[in-house]
């Protein structure tokens, strides 16, 4: 794939060509639906493209290559959906507290336990909040489309490189099963290793690459040293999207799929004359939470939409600070809301404001 | 044994089932469960067996059934079979249960190897049987340690460099063996007989037994439904899949194939060699193949010899 007209592909096709085309070097991965595409294009593409694809033993293992390839300053990533998220935890952990960049993908599927293959928005707490032991953050990008999906893939890589620390790109199962027109990004060459990478010395300082610190106050210095990137993340990297914001008196906030959705009902709902917006946030974390804050400034209650029992709508209520009524709908298990029924709770949440 | 003696036997993994036509789990579950005399615990880990099976409000298993994850069931089996084994020391419980650990070759030879060769170190007195359809198939056929060399799955591809996969498969009875439990064996689904006559042993073992059954996958091998019990057939007399069993540290063959089966036969019959033989057969790699497929016969036979 060499041009760069548009194309039809399925998102999990999209984002492994998005992938490579990054510069990415190195994937390992494991099989589990329903982002099986990925590691199956990877096999046949990356190592055309140079780049190396290997089929690990369990989820354990690949993100545990991952931290390997990494620490050699490889560009690299794996992928996996909820279950096999929840084995990369601890490796994720790992790699955080060593501060190396890896692109990590979830295709959620329903939840907890083996749920299903459907799609689902219920890892978003795993994601945003930790989801390993320890004190430490993934940078959470969430997209809604094929097309933006494909971008943030792209832009993903550097954006681990330049604070050192994994980006999840949190999906879900409709994003990466469904096809889209997209337009593919240039092919980018990978940089070389960077100047921390176990590469040997070159005469300067040992490198190490470590996540033991025995002494408290060590520990407690890279605690702080590592969440100082993420306040720095906080100023640069937040990302939303804003549809009819401006004097919403109804704002819905919702992200990935459940937001594309939302909108088709926002627009019937304010053909019906209901002054209603979306808030959408792209990167959930870093929340946007002062971008929502001013969004909702004239609203008289947010609406949040998810499906999951209730997950991100913690996050908006943290931001708006008790400032405007947050009340909550959601579907889980893999059922996937109409823009239907979503009008029906926009009649029922704007008829019951207070 | 006879076969309208097993026709009489009850079953246990009934049909209504979701699995493929030509689908070879159900015939290799229902001749291990007509197999057990006492009461059964299944313990299943995830993948076609338990998804095609189990569908909610729906089953086939026709006993007590419990899923674990995809890297666990080994140890799941192993805690109803010590909560059981403590009921039974303090009197609460008189009856004597058999429990069986059912995954196949991705939740065995690749994910699940730490929390079976946990349950086996232990000495657990369950019965694992490793359904071996050569791949995860339930995820849309991709390689797994029990894959053949050559074969071509969606994370090996077969192209004009690389032939499929590189690897020989992992010799996972051995690693089983090797624990020192009192019974393991390999099987196929084709033997039916063997299959029964194995399960009967395991099931009597004290202590951890272990059936690894040949197990045809049709979508991810490339064969007709019709199929089926020839294709793993074909697997047994071509050496690749060898009857045999260890019992008590004593290696026996359970079947000498007579006449002389060249494993491109073998290959030939399934769709996921189909770039070995076309547009032009790769004499060379197919030839290593068979080479290493005597040596390891060659190398159990030598085992089987020197224990008898």
């Amino acid at each position: 794939m060499t041009t760069n007209a548009a194309k039809l592909m399925k998102g999990n096709e999209a984002i492994a060509e998005a992938a490579i085309r990054a510069g990415c070097q190195a994937y390992f991965g494991y099989p589990i639906t329903p982002q099986n595409e990925i590691p199956d294009y990877m096999a046949k593409w990356l190592p055309k493209a140079g780049g190396v694809f290997l089929q690990a033993e369990s989820e354990l293992a690949a993100i545990n290559m991952v931290y390997g390839a990494a620490g050699a300053g490889s560009r690299v990533m794996t992928s996996s959906s909820s279950p096999g998220i929840s084995l990369m935890q601890e490796g994720l952990s790992y790699i955080a507290c060593a501060e190396l960049p890896c692109v990590v993908i979830n295709m959620v599927r329903s939840g907890p336990g083996l749920g299903g293959i459907l799609p689902a928005q219920s890892d978003y707490f795993q994601a945003v909040k930790g989801g390993g032991h320890g004190d430490y953050k993934l940078l959470v990008l969430a997209p809604a489309t094929v097309q933006e999906a494909v971008d943030i893939t792209y832009a993903s890589f550097q954006l681990a490189e330049k604070y050192r620390n994994p980006v999840m790109i949190l999906g879900d199962g409709l994003l990466g099963q469904m096809m889209e027109s997209v337009t593919l990004p240039k092919v980018e060459s990978p940089p070389s290793p960077p100047d921390w990478a176990t590469t040997g010395r070159q005469k300067g300082k040992p490198r190490i690459i470590n996540s033991l610190y025995i002494e408290g106050d060590v520990m407690e210095k890279r605690n702080q040293h590592i969440f100082a990137k993420y306040a720095h993340m906080a100023e640069d990297e937040v990302r939303f999207e804003k549809y009819h914001t401006d004097g919403a008196r109804l704002l819905v906030a919702a992200y990935g799929s459940t937001a594309r959705i939302a909108k088709t009902a926002i627009d019937r709902a304010r053909a019906e004359g209901i002054p209603v917006g979306l808030f959408r946030p792209i990167s959930l974390y870093p929340f946007p939470n002062d971008a929502l804050r001013k969004a909702a400034a004239e609203a008289r209650v947010v609406l949040t939409l998810e499906m999951s029992m209730g997950q991100m709508v913690d996050d908006v209520r943290l931001s708006l600070e008790g400032r405007v009524p947050v009340v909550f709908y959601g579907r889980t298990g893999g059922v996937v809301p109409t823009p239907k029924e979503i009008l029906k709770e926009l009649h029922r949440v704007w008829e019951n404001r207070a | 044994m006879a076969l309208p003696d097993l026709a009489k036997k009850p079953v246990r993994f009934i049909g209504g089932h979701r699995a493929c036509a030509g689908c070879g789990f159900p015939i290799t579950i229902k001749i291990i469960l007509q197999a057990a005399e006492n009461p059964v615990i299944v313990g299943c880990a995830t993948g076609c067996m338990e998804v095609t099976s189990t569908i909610y409000p729906y089953t086939s298993w026709e006993c007590s059934f419990i899923h674990s994850a995809f890297e666990n069931v080994a140890a799941t089996v192993s805690g109803i079979e010590a909560a059981y084994t403590s009921l039974k020391r303090q009197g609460r419980i008189d009856k004597d249960i058999t429990f069986i650990a059912f995954g196949g070759d991705g939740g065995t030879y690749d994910i699940g190897l730490q929390a079976l060769s946990g349950a086996l170190e232990r000495g657990h007195k369950m019965v694992y049987v490793c359904y071996d359809n050569q791949g995860y198939m339930n995820t849309g056929i991709q390689r797994s340690s029990a894959t053949p060399r050559g074969a071509n799955t969606t994370t090996s591809p077969a192209g004009k460099k690389v032939p499929g996969k590189q690897q020989y498969p992992k010799d996972l009875t051995a690693i089983v063996a090797a624990h020192g439990i009192p019974y393991a064996a390999q099987s196929s689904m084709s033997h039916w007989n063997d299959l029964y006559r194995k399960a009967k042993k395991a099931f009597a073992a004290d202590g951890p037994a272990f059936l690894n059954v040949l197990s045809t996958c049709r979508l991810g091998w490339g064969t007709a439904p019709e199929d089926t019990v020839d294709v793993a057939d074909g697997a047994v007399q071509s050496r690749l899949w060898p009857l045999y069993e260890i019992e008590k540290g004593k290696w026996k063959l359970s079947l000498k194939p007579r006449r002389h089966y060249p494993v491109e036969k073998w290959m030939s019959m399934q769709g996921r060699f189909r770039h070995l033989f076309n547009p032009q057969k790769n004499e060379t790699f197919i030839e290593e193949i068979q080479s290493q497929v005597d040596a390891k016969w060659e190398e159990l036979v030598r085992r089987c010899s020197a224990e008898t």
